[in-house]
C-alpha cells in the first residue's frame, strides 16, 4: 500500500451486474455484454459482471443485459472501479465489507424475482399479507436457508 | 526488523470511516508486518456471532467477533492479533474487552486493542504493532530466562535514560540520568554503569536498547538488540520478581505514557499503553513534589504517612489535578494527605482507565521509576486489593530486560 | 426521475428496484466513487481522511465516536440530495457504510426528519411477500414527482 495511486478511470461509473437465473449464467450475460460492449470494460466475476465506463454507455449495457432476463439480472453501482488494490480479496486477506452484504441478499432474492415476475400492470395497490398468528412451526423456506448454511 | 512478514488480523468497526486505515498499514508496514481481515463466509459469520453470544446490532463488531471465533478456532490463521474501534462508542467497547478477553483465554495468540479517534497517527501504533511482531518472531528469545556473558542494556525513556550491565545472570553496574538529549544522556549512563561494574565498554558481549530513543541509540552503540519496551520490561519484570512461569500483570507508570501487560511464561499476552492525559502519569507526581517543596524521592515517604481519601483529587487532566492540588494546600490539608491523593488519583486514573483493558492475574509487578514511590504502589495495592511486588532495581526494568535478551545474541557474537 | 435514498445504503435489492423503475437510487458507493476518483488523496482504501471525520460534524457532534462522523460525511450529502427515500427496517447483515449501528439509528431518524415521501418495509421472508415488497416499490416510485 505504498504507492499513492492515481484515480483509475477517473469519469467513469462502475456497476455489478448480479445473475441468478437458470436460463442465464455469468458467462452468458458476459457475452450478451460484449455484443454491445463499445468501449465499456466488462470484467466476469463469480456472481455476474462489473461493467465499467462513462455513464450513459453503462446503462446502455447494463439495459441491453438486463433484457436477457429482467426478472433474474439486478444492478447495483459500485464505488470502486473492478480490480482496485485496495478493495481486492486477496490484497485484504478477506472479502470487502460490502460483499457479505451482497451475499445476505442474494439468499433471498429468488422472492424479489418472482414480485417482478407477478408484477401485472394493473394499477391497484399491493395488498398487505394477513400475518399468520403465531407459528406452528419451521416455515419451508426457513429450513431451506437452513439446510444452505449448513451445506 | 528482519524475518518473515508477520500477518496480523484486524479485528475492528470504524478505522476505514475515521481516515486512519491507512495509519494501521502504515505502522504494520514499518515492523515488517502486513494487517490481514480473515476471510469468512456469511453462514461462517452467522454462526459464530451466534456461537459467541455477545448480541450487539452494528454489523461490523459481528462481523469482528465472527473473526475472533475463527481465529480461535483455528480456522483463519494468524500471528497476531489487532482489535480497533471509535474511542467513545461503548458498544465496541463491549466487544473490544470482550473479544480481547476471549482470544487471549483460548489462544496463544497476542492481542492489542485500541481505541482511535480520526487524530490517531501511525506513530502511536508503531510500538504496539512491533510489540506483536517482536511476539511472533522472536517467541524463543523471549523464552530466555538467564543472562549470559557480559551484556548492557539501555533504557531511553521519555523522561530518564537507564543502563545496567550484567555478567552471569547478576546485575554488576547501573546508571541513571533525566533524559535530555538523547544520545548524550545514554552516553552518560553507560559510562556510569560501565565504572559502576569495572568493565570496559569492548569487553561487552552484547549490547541491547528499549524505549523511545531505542532505535538511535541501538545504531550509535551498534546494538544486537533494538527492541520496544513492552516485550522487553516484561522480560525484566519477571526476571527480576522471580515469576517467570505462569501468569503475572506487569504495571509500568512512566513519565509520559503508561504500560499494562497481562504475561503468560515471561510473554505478554494482551497489553495496552499510554491512552490517559498527563494526570495519570508520573509527571504529575513529579508536579505534586515540586508544588509540595520535595524531591520526588521523599514523595512516597510523605504519602505513606497521609490519609488521602479526604482530599478531593481525580482528574485525568493534569492541569485538573494541579487546580485540585491547589485547593486542597490552601483548604489547609497537609502535606501528607496532598502527597497521598496525588499518589491515589494516578492509581485510579490507571485503573479506571487501562486495567479495565488487560486482565489482571496475580503476582502484580509494578515497575520504572514511579514504582519506587511507595504511596503510589500502597494506592494500587488498595484498588487492586493484592500485595503488589516491587523487585529490586525495578527502576531499570527496560535495561535488566535488553541485557537479558541481549544474550541471547552473545554466541552469535 | 427522482433522486431516491436507499437504506440499507448498499442494498442491491433496493438499488436495483429503484433503478428498475425509472429513478436515481442514491447509495454510499456514489459517495465513495466520489472518494475514490479523487486525486491526490492517500488514504486506502477507502480514500477517506481524518477530514471526513471533521465534515461529520455538521450531522453529529464532536463527543460522537469518529467512525460515525466519518460514515455520515458519506450519507449526509446524499440525505441532502434525496427526494424520497425506501427504509428497509432492521437490515440483519449489513455491513461497512451500514456497519455501525449508532451511524444507522441516526441516519434513519435523519431521513424521517426530512420532509419527502418514505416508504417503509421489511425484507420479505417469503415469496408472497416479495410480490408485496416489489408491488409497494413500484407504487411509491410511481407515485414521485418526475415518475415515468
Amino acid at each position: 500500500m505504498k504507492e499513492i495511486l492515481p484515480p483509475l478511470y477517473a469519469g467513469t461509473v462502475t456497476k455489478y451486474v448480479f445473475v441468478e437465473s437458470y436460463k442465464a449464467t455469468p458467462d452468458d450475460i458476459a457475452a450478451r455484454g460484449y455484443e454491445v460492449s463499445g468501449g465499456v470494460m466488462i470484467k466476469e466475476t463469480c456472481f455476474g459482471l462489473q461493467v465499467t465506463g462513462p455513464e450513459e454507455e453503462v446503462e446502455r449495457v447494463v439495459a441491453h443485459i438486463r433484457a436477457l432476463d429482467p426478472a433474474h439480472i439486478y444492478v447495483k453501482d459500485r464505488g470502486f472501479p473492478p480490480g482496485d488494490p485496495r478493495r481486492c480479496r486477496a490484497n485484504l486477506g478477506g472479502a470487502r465489507p460490502g460483499y457479505f452484504g451482497h451475499e445476505y441478499e442474494m439468499g433471498f432474492i429468488r422472492r424479489i424475482a418472482v414480485g417482478i415476475e407477478k408484477l401485472d400492470d394493473s394499477s391497484e395497490p399491493a395488498a398487505e399479507k394477513t400475518k399468520k398468528k403465531g407459528s406452528d412451526g419451521l416455515c419451508v423456506e426457513r429450513l431451506m436457508e437452513l439446510i444452505d448454511q449448513e451445506a | 526488523m528482519t524475518g518473515e512478514t508477520v500477518r496480523i488480523a484486524q479485528l475492528s468497526c470504524g478505522p476505514e470511516y475515521s481516515g486512519v486505515q491507512k495509519e494501521i498499514y502504515t505502522a504494520a508496514e514499518a515492523v515488517g508486518a502486513e494487517v490481514f481481515f480473515p476471510d469468512l463466509s456469511l453462514a461462517d459469520i452467522r454462526r459464530n456471532f451466534k456461537d459467541f453470544g455477545l448480541d450487539v446490532r452494528s454489523g461490523d463488531l459481528k462481523l469482528a467477533i465472527a473473526r475472533a471465533v475463527a481465529l480461535v478456532q483455528g480456522v483463519a490463521e494468524a500471528d497476531g492479533v489487532f482489535i480497533a474501534s471509535c474511542f467513545r462508542c461503548a458498544e465496541a467497547a463491549i466487544v473490544r474487552n470482550e473479544l480481547r478477553r476471549y482470544i487471549h483465554e483460548h489462544s496463544r495468540l497476542p492481542v492489542v486493542s485500541y481505541s482511535f479517534t480520526e487524530r490517531t497517527t501511525s506513530g502511536t501504533l508503531l510500538t504496539r504493532m512491533e510489540a506483536l511482531t517482536t511476539i511472533a518472531r522472536r517467541r524463543a528469545l523471549l523464552a530466555r530466562e538467564r543472562q549470559t556473558g557480559l551484556t548492557m542494556g539501555v533504557d531511553s525513556g521519555s523522561s530518564t535514560t537507564k543502563a545496567v550491565i550484567m555478567q552471569d545472570n547478576e546485575i554488576i553496574g547501573t546508571g541513571w540520568r533525566p533524559t535530555t538529549e538523547v544520545l548524550q544522556s545514554a552516553d552518560d549512563v553507560i559510562v556510569l554503569a560501565l565504572e559502576e561494574a569495572g568493565v570496559k565498554r569492548e569487553d561487552l558481549d552484547a549490547i541491547g536498547t528499549t524505549g523511545y530513543g531505542r532505535f538511535l541509540i541501538g545504531e550509535h552503540a551498534k546494538a544486537d538488540l533494538i527492541q520496544e519496551e513492552l516485550t522487553v520490561n516484561s522480560k525484566g519484570a519477571v526476571f527480576l520478581a522471580d515469576c517467570q512461569h505462569g501468569s503475572s500483570t506487569v504495571i509500568d507508570i512512566g513519565g509520559m505514557d503508561n504500560k499494562a501487560i497481562s504475561v503468560l511464561d515471561g510473554i505478554p499476552g494482551t497489553f495496552t499503553m499510554g491512552g490517559i492525559c498527563a494526570g495519570a502519569s508520573g509527571r504529575f507526581l513529579e508536579m505534586t513534589a515540586k508544588r509540595l517543596g520535595v524531591d520526588i524521592t521523599e514523595l512516597g515517604p510523605l504519602a505513606m504517612k497521609g490519609m488521602g481519601e479526604d482530599v478531593p483529587m481525580n482528574s485525568y487532566c493534569i492541569v485538573f489535578g494541579t487546580q485540585s492540588l491547589v485547593n486542597a494546600l490552601a483548604e489547609g490539608h497537609s502535606k501528607e494527605d496532598v502527597a497521598a491523593a496525588a499518589c491515589h488519583s494516578v492509581a485510579e486514573q490507571v485503573f479506571e482507565q487501562q486495567l479495565q483493558e488487560i486482565d489482571i492475574k496475580e503476582p502484580v509487578v509494578m515497575v520504572g521509576g514511579t514504582s519506587l514511590i511507595q504511596g503510589l504502589v500502597r494506592a494500587m495495592g488498595n484498588l487492586l486489593q493484592t500485595e503488589i511486588v516491587v523487585p529490586h532495581h525495578s527502576q531499570y526494568i527496560g535495561s535488566v530486560g535488553a541485557a537479558l535478551l541481549a544474550s541471547g545474541y552473545v554466541e552469535k557474537n | 426521475m427522482a433522486e431516491v435514498f436507499i437504506y440499507p445504503a448498499t442494498s442491491l435489492i433496493l438499488s436495483d428496484l429503484v433503478a428498475r423503475f425509472g429513478h436515481k437510487p442514491l447509495g454510499t458507493a456514489l459517495s465513495i466513487r466520489e472518494r475514490v476518483q479523487t486525486a491526490g488523496l492517500d488514504s486506502p482504501p477507502l480514500q477517506m481522511t481524518p477530514d471526513d471525520a471533521k465534515k461529520g460534524l455538521r450531522w453529529a457532534a464532536v463527543e460522537v465516536p469518529s467512525g460515525v462522523r466519518g460514515r455520515m460525511s458519506l450519507f449526509g450529502p446524499l440525505l441532502d440530495r434525496a427526494e424520497a427515500a425506501i427504509i428497509v427496517n432492521n437490515p440483519d447483515f449489513a455491513f461497512g457504510c451500514m456497519g455501525c449501528a449508532r451511524t444507522d439509528e441516526l441516519v434513519e431518524f435523519l431521513v424521517k426528519q426530512k420532509e419527502i415521501p418514505v416508504l417503509e418495509l421489511d425484507y420479505p421472508a417469503d415469496e408472497e411477500e416479495g410480490i408485496i415488497f416489489v408491488r409497494k416499490v413500484r407504487d411509491f416510485l410511481k407515485g414521485l414527482a418526475g415518475a415515468a
